[in-house]
């Protein structure tokens, strides 16, 4: 085959075999060695040392920062209850409807339903002592 | 023979017996093209050592996406285009300087080295670095032209067409050879 018929054939077979030297395998490994000794002591640092190392470690970190504190601030400084809750109604009737019973009883079971209906007896007001539970309820129906 | 890939997550966990066989592996393969590239002995084994010693400091944290080849092969082409931009711009003859700082131990051996690859690293010092440099990592390492403009941080079609003008001139500079 002539060279100039398929230069990339020519290129490709004559490639040079070239052979390092022993003081270059030598110098070559000892230094690399020694990169080797002294990266497998930096990675002994620990946590520290991965998180300053790494950006993604780093973002890792400063993000369980902010969500610590954020809870924190959460856990001291609670809020304020949403306005659609039970406590915050303004009328028997209002506590007394099946939503607010329901949601009531989703928070806290038939206690909770209990203490929501004397929240609307407390709310009435007093009654005489011979009203009966059917004249109660009957009252609070017709609310 | 031991897979590469087991070998480099020996290396990962730092046997030194796992880099040494990667050295071994590579070493000529890498010595061969820093010196296409640089046609400068000395240059080159520089080029060789700083490449492995800065592979061996990833150790832990090496991640191989392709081959290691194809790796240390970008290192090398990467480092050699920086030396070349430093180095001062004289033209240093191929012969001259694959007779100088050679510290290869069998001089026998270096001549048939020398002229085995001698012909054809004298054709590519006639190119422009960058043809030399995209004709000889795929031609003799192999890497598909994706790769090298990836690896060199240029368009593929500037790889092509640096394929492609290289060839040209070597193949003029042949027919020029033939001629005379």
């Amino acid at each position: 085959m002539k060279p100039t018929e398929n230069i990339e054939e020519f290129v490709r077979l004559e490639k040079p075999h070239v052979t390092t030297g022993g003081a270059m395998d030598k110098r070559t490994l000892n230094d690399s060695f020694a990169a080797m000794d002294e990266n497998i002591r930096a990675n002994k640092l620990g946590a520290a040392g991965i998180i300053l190392r790494s950006r993604a470690a780093r973002f890792a970190a400063a993000a369980v920062i902010i969500l610590a504190v954020g809870l924190l601030m959460v856990y001291r400084n609670p809020a304020v209850p949403p306005p659609n809750t039970v406590s915050a109604a303004e009328s028997p009737a209002e506590i007394l409807t099946v939503a607010s019973l329901n949601i009531a009883y989703r928070r806290g079971g038939m206690r909770a339903v209990e203490k929501q209906y004397e929240e609307a007896a407390e709310m009435r007001g007093p009654r005489p002592a011979e009203i009966s539970l059917q004249e109660l309820l009957a009252e609070f129906d017709s609310i | 023979m031991i897979d590469e890939k087991i070998l480099v997550r020996k290396f990962n966990r730092g046997s030194k017996d796992a880099f040494q066989m990667l050295y071994e592996k590579y070493k000529d393969d890498l010595l061969g093209l820093a010196i296409t590239l640089l046609r400068d002995r000395s240059l080159a084994e520089d080029v060789v050592h700083d490449v492995f010693v800065s592979f061996a400091g990833t150790t832990g944290s090496f991640h191989l996406s392709g081959t290691l080849k194809g790796y240390l092969s970008t290192c090398v082409a990467n480092s050699a285009r920086d030396r070349n931009r430093m180095r001062s711009l004289r033209d240093v003859e191929l012969d001259a300087a694959e007779a100088m700082n050679c510290d290869s131990g069998d001089p026998v051996e270096h001549a048939i080295d020398s002229e085995q690859s001698g012909q054809l690293t004298q054709l590519l010092g006639h190119l422009p670095y960058e043809q030399r440099e995209v004709v000889v990592l795929h031609l003799h390492h192999e890497m598909r032209f994706k790769e090298i403009a990836e690896a060199l941080g240029i368009s593929i079609n500037t790889v092509q067409s640096r394929y492609r003008y290289g060839l040209e001139k070597l193949r003029s500079i042949m027919n020029t050879m033939v001629t005379k």
